[in-house]
């Protein structure tokens, strides 16, 4: 019975889903719904024997409800989901027939450690992924974070904002916004050690803001002294003073030595 | 497979010992002993091992392993396993069965053999041992079993069969006198799984035994099993699970020489991909320092320096130009020499092309990825190298001159290796140029810091190697039995003395 019920939320799932634009509070409860459900059925984290359709189905739920985590813009249930399909992508990958979303699901996956500045763990997913080398680069949906990672690791910054229309899917452009923010700060930080002072206007370009009031307040955050009448802001530099000798440190180290020595001769 | 190759080396200088060893008295053994002989050596090596609670002697046996493993065939395992074994033990024919039965043909050969049997008659007594002989002689016959069975793919599933029960057999005996043997078991263990292609079917197995063997403080096992797992976990990128099967356990600081080269290469692999490099570099080049002379396990050699290049790529510092012309590596490395010099050049065309040319040797070795990165560290040691020959350089000749696609660009890049700390320097951008600040000096409490790191590796490397001496039990008591007689002697000779006194007395008394 389980499963009838199961099969008619579902159909009911993807209609809510697929229509334009999609009901997002529909599909919250159907989801909600559709997950009990799939817990009850064993589904969620299959073990044992079980059914491939089921499977395929119980994959397609949780896809959807990646997606419809972007949708409704809730990072954390993205996660969540995310978890729960890497068993379908790994374990079953041999026994599944291959999703068709697999991929945007994975590149959305690496388009948010990219968001977060998770590097490291960008790169050992990255890894991971049961692509051969040289598809990376043409997959859509793996090429785009590829080429945002690189462009943000270079510095060539302009690039990546020139990219932010370009993405693969639709919910891809959910992260542009906090990826601009990221690439913001790392300009920042950038522009602080690099510049002593630099022009209000000159600024602005460099840092993407179409008017000096978002610069203004930004600069503020950042604690950056604005030169109103001179147009001017001003970097304050980190301490260039002498470096103190570390003697306590250089005080054990030499007594060690000494101890050392005393045992050996 | 850089495993396999190194056991392999390792065998191989223990085999040149042997050989020297041979050499130095050829009257008394004009040939090498047959393996046969060989493993009866062993088996009473192993024995006296267990009777003295000296694990040192099941270790000689064990570094024997491979060198022997190449000799062995049906009919010596057969032979050793007689030899080794009274009539009608239970044991002796559980191990005959996993071997086939003797075929005719051989009845032929015993021709030659017996005439070798005779030669070698005194050097071995034909008496038939009365009672089995340890069983952590048993588990060994079974170790030279299961290496026989990877030598032909008929037998891949026969040898996980027999790695099976073996496993079993040493998990119900545990005894803590059977854990170097138990780890090579391990290893052979894993060679039967990747053979028969289901390397992941034996993770289960392998962490159930690691957490065992860590309770147990068993370090042999251990250190092999952590080994096992992260070759495994390696094998199918799983650096996540990888990573933290590391930090959850502790590598066993008694660990041999081989384990511990295996442990850091693996590490290093870990760290370079979270891009961690400098651990990486430290990792590698540990795993450099204690692998086996290049020339004895080439493919870890190898291995381990492809590696190390492209982690110091990535770190910024060009590799030594000798590293490349070393016999081993000189071949192995040459596409990594030619991305080096793309590096060096700072040049991203040329780059690109090295990397499209020998792509598929890079994926073959798992560095594609990492080698992908260095195309920022192209990017940035073009700047350095401006930055070390200009003191001011305008943001249209970078562009031009590391052939960005625009000046804005390059204002962004040079921003970030600013901050980086790539290179020191600042950007004027009223004039659109960069300046570039002074080196520094070598007199900060940098250079202190890396001369006390110094000091401590050689004073830790003096405090084990006094630590790794050994002394035979009891050989001070000979020692001090040697005074007492010189004490004794004293005492005698002073009573001599004293009694000539009196006879020189007694004499003069005479007089």
């Amino acid at each position: 019975m389980a499963s009838q019920k199961l099969a008619t939320l579902y159909n009911e799932l993807q209609r809510a889903f697929d229509a334009r634009p999609s009901d997002l509070k529909k599909c919250g409860t159907l989801l909600a719904q559709l997950k009990v459900g799939l817990i009850e059925a064993g589904l969620l984290i299959p073990q044992g024997e079980t059914n491939l359709h089921d499977l395929v189905v119980a994959r397609d739920i949780l896809e959807i409800g990646v997606f419809w985590s972007i949708r409704a813009k809730d990072v954390p249930s993205f996660d969540r989901y995310f978890s729960q399909l890497h068993t379908f992508y790994t374990d079953f990958r041999s026994s599944l027939p291959p999703s068709k979303r697999e991929f945007a699901v994975r590149g959305l996956n690496l388009i948010r450690l990219l968001t977060q500045n998770r590097i490291a763990d960008f790169h050992t997913t990255l890894e991971s992924l049961p692509l051969p080398a040289d598809e990376i680069n043409t997959n859509p949906y793996i090429r785009h974070p590829v080429n945002l990672e690189r462009w943000l690791m270079e510095g060539s910054y302009s690039k990546v904002w020139n990219a932010r229309e370009e993405a693969p899917a639709e919910e891809y452009k959910f992260f542009v916004d906090s990826l601009m923010g990221t690439i913001r700060n790392e300009i920042a930080s950038c522009e602080e050690s690099a510049y002593d002072s630099l022009p209000l206007k000159d600024a602005a370009t460099l840092l993407f803001f179409p008017s000096q009031s978002g610069l203004l307040v930004f600069a503020q955050q950042r604690g950056w002294q604005v030169d109103l009448t001179a147009g001017m802001i001003t970097f304050a530099k980190k301490n260039d003073e002498q470096v103190e000798i570390p003697t306590q440190k250089l005080i054990a180290a030499n007594l060690a030595y000494a101890r050392e020595l005393e045992q050996i001769v | 497979m850089p495993d396999a190759e190194m056991v392999k080396a390792t065998d191989k200088k223990e085999d040149k010992k042997d050989d020297k060893k041979d050499e130095k008295k050829p009257e008394s053994k004009p040939e090498p002993p047959t393996p046969t002989q060989e493993i009866k050596a062993n088996i009473a090596l192993i024995d006296r091992a267990i009777n003295d609670l000296e694990t040192r002697f099941t270790h000689r046996v064990l570094r024997s392993l491979t060198a022997l493993r190449k000799r062995i065939n049906d009919k010596v395992l057969r032979d050793a396993v007689e030899e080794n074994y009274p009539k009608d033990s239970a044991v002796k024919n559980s191990l005959l069965s996993w071997l086939p039965p003797a075929p005719p043909a051989e009845q032929s050969m015993e021709v030659d053999t017996t005439s070798e049997a005779n030669a070698a008659a005194p050097l071995s007594p034909p008496s038939k041992p009365t009672s089995d002989p340890v069983p952590e002689a048993e588990i060994y016959l079974r170790l030279l079993i299961i290496h026989h069975l990877h030598t032909s793919k008929d037998t891949y599933s026969k040898s996980i069969e027999l790695s099976h029960e073996t496993v079993d057999k040493m998990q119900s005996m545990n005894r803590r006198s059977m854990d170097p043997i138990a780890a090579k078991i391990w290893f052979a263990v894993e060679r039967s799984y990747e053979l028969g292609g289901e390397l992941a079917d034996a993770r289960p197995m392998f962490l159930a035994a690691q957490r065992t063997a860590s309770l147990r403080h068993d370090d042999d096992t251990q250190a092999s099993l952590i080994n096992r797992l992260l070759r495994g976990y390696l094998h199918y990128n799983l650096y996540d699970q990888a990573d933290k099967l590391v930090s959850k356990t502790t590598f066993p600081a008694s660990a041999s020489n081989p384990q511990y080269a295996r442990y850091h290469y693996f590490l290093g692999r870990i760290k370079a991909v979270q891009l961690n490099y400098t651990a990486a570099h430290t990792n590698l080049q540990q795993a450099i320092r204690r692998a086996p002379a290049a020339k004895t396990a080439p493919g870890f050699y190898q291995a381990v320096h492809k590696l190390f290049v492209i982690v110091e790529l990535l770190m910024g510092d060009i590799p030594d130009r000798g590293l490349f012309r070393h016999p081993v590596l000189e071949k192995a490395l040459s596409a990594y020499f030619d991305i080096v010099k793309a590096v060096r050049t700072g040049s991203l065309s040329e780059f690109q092309t090295t990397l499209n040319k020998h792509a598929a040797q890079f994926e073959a070795d798992k560095t594609y990825t990492l080698i992908v990165r260095l195309r920022q560290n192209v990017i940035k040691t073009g700047i350095r190298r401006l930055s070390l020959s200009y003191s001011r350089i305008s943001l249209r000749d970078i562009c031009l001159k590391l052939h960005l696609d625009s000046e804005e660009d390059a204002e962004y890049i040079v921003g970030k290796a600013i901050r980086d700390g790539v290179i020191e320097g600042r950007i004027v951008h009223e004039k659109g140029w960069m300046e570039c600040g002074s080196q520094k000096d070598g007199y900060g409490p940098e250079a202190s810091e890396v001369f006390g790191r110094r000091i401590g590796y050689c004073l830790d490397l003096h405090n084990e190697s006094v630590k790794a001496m050994r002394y035979p039990l009891n050989a001070h008591r000979k020692e001090l039995a040697a005074a007492q007689d010189a004490r004794e002697r004293e005492k005698e000779l002073a009573k001599e003395i004293q009694e000539g006194d009196l006879d020189d007395d007694e004499g003069l008394g005479d007089y």
